[in-house]
């Protein structure tokens, strides 16, 4: 579970790149920006949303080290 | 007992039996002498003090550490009569202790694994920027340990971390590490980054980590490395053998994960970047929308003022055909029949005048 939205918050920074990207880009028309710039808000809400909210999961081991 | 008499073979083997029963094993400090190799496979030196030596024995494979004349040494042996009657310590582990020995064993092997290329940096692998699986080799009772957790949960979330808990320090150290290392890199799915971390500790009790199996098994590890032992000026193989040397726990855990807050600060930036951008975009496109209607507008004054000309230039070519201008600079209209005895009328500027026609004269 808490592999899964990190991945989701790697794929929204990377998404968030690609829009920031987009629009320092030659492909920048203002006619599709308002919807693009709501995208990129949107991801960086939830960024923030889901980094306040995960959790690392800390296993120890039961296996032991101390013999072949 | 005086009664019983025994072979040689038997003499040796029973003080051999009575010597392992009493000392199982013995740890030794002392100075090496006459260290040598023969053969290539064993190994003959002297453990000595100011008023005694014994003689060691040893496999080559089992050196660790390089060892030489004048290093201070902890052995671990058994003490053994051989079949010549010599008395002789079977060494199981031995270790430089003290900074000048540890320090000597460090150069030595320093210099010998650099030479392999174990050290160089062509060899050292990038770590993934987001690692959700990662291994942790610590002892979970260390300061070391507990500041990394901290650390790492402080700055990233939804990692699932797998720690294998091993000594980090003595004899034993480093096989352990070496099978926590190996445990690793045999799972099916492999953790993105092994995590080696120790906190601060004498030279002693950081020579774990110049050991040299322990030094070659994070070497070849499948698995990028990153190696936290110590402080900061603390410096081991096991950290220049890694793909990312660490300065201390707390730095490897820096290394390994951003800081979500400066993430988050970062994506808020961007979003007021781009907005900026936008920003910049309507300026610029209601600017050059003012520049268009003030181009048309002066295009259409310009139009107006040359019509304005047209007009003005017409309206003075009129006013030259204007009748009463013609009466004003003095001329007369004469309108009537002009025979003789008719009557016309006379339009001058300011009157009209009725008149007889009493004469016609051809011009």
């Amino acid at each position: 579970m808490s592999e899964k939205n990190s991945e989701t918050v790697a794929n929204k920074l990377a998404r968030l790149s690609e829009l920031v990207a987009w629009f320092e880009s030659d492909d920048f028309v203002l006619e599709d920006a308002v919807a693009q710039f709501k995208e990129a808000q949107k991801l960086a809400e939830d960024i923030e949303h889901d980094l306040s909210e995960l959790k690392n999961e800390i296993v120890v081991l039961k296996k032991k080290f101390d013999e072949e | 007992m005086e009664n019983l008499v025994i072979s040689v073979t038997d003499a040796i083997a029973l003080i051999n039996q009575t010597l392992d029963y009493a000392f199982p094993t013995l740890v030794i400090e002392g100075e090496v002498a006459s260290f040598k190799v023969n053969q290539g496979k064993f190994v003959f030196f002297d453990i000595k003090d100011d008023t005694g030596t014994l003689g060691c024995f040893m496999m080559v494979f089992q050196l660790r550490m390089p060892i030489e004349d004048g290093m201070r040494v902890k052995v671990v042996v058994t003490p053994k009569l051989t079949a010549w009657g010599k008395f002789s310590l079977t060494v199981k582990e031995i270790q430089p202790v003290g900074e000048g020995s540890l320090k000597r064993a460090f150069e030595l092997l320093k210099e010998k694994l650099d030479k392999e290329g174990l050290f160089a940096p062509e060899r050292k692998r990038p770590l993934p920027s987001l690692p959700r699986r990662i291994a942790v080799i610590s002892s979970t009772q260390a300061a070391g340990y507990a500041d990394f957790v901290r650390l790492l949960n402080e700055r990233w979330g939804g990692v699932h971390v797998d720690v294998a808990h091993v000594q980090v320090q003595g004899f034993e150290a480093p096989k352990q590490i070496i099978r926590a290392v190996n445990y690793f890199n045999q799972q099916e799915e492999l953790p993105e980054i092994i995590v080696i971390i120790r906190g601060g500790g004498s030279a002693d009790d950081l020579s774990a980590f110049n050991d040299e199996f322990l030094v070659r098994a994070i070497a070849a590890s499948r698995v990028p490395t990153v190696v936290g032992v110590g402080h900061e000026v603390d410096e081991s193989l096991a950290d220049l053998a890694a793909d990312v040397r660490a300065a201390t726990p707390s730095h490897a855990a820096q290394i390994i994960v951003p800081d979500k807050n400066d993430v988050i600060r970062a994506a808020r930036h961007e979003v007021v970047r781009i907005s900026n951008v936008v920003d910049g975009a309507v300026t610029e496109l209601s600017s050059r929308t003012r520049r268009v209607l003030t181009d048309a507008l002066r295009s259409v004054e310009e139009r107006f003022a040359r019509v304005a000309d047209l007009l003005a230039s017409k309206q003075t070519m009129l006013a030259a055909y204007d009748p009463n201008a013609v009466l004003a600079r003095g001329y007369a209209l004469v309108r009537g029949a002009t025979t003789i005895g008719g009557t016309i009328e006379i339009e001058q500027a300011k009157r009209f005048i009725e008149a007889e026609v009493k004469h016609v004269r051809e011009k």
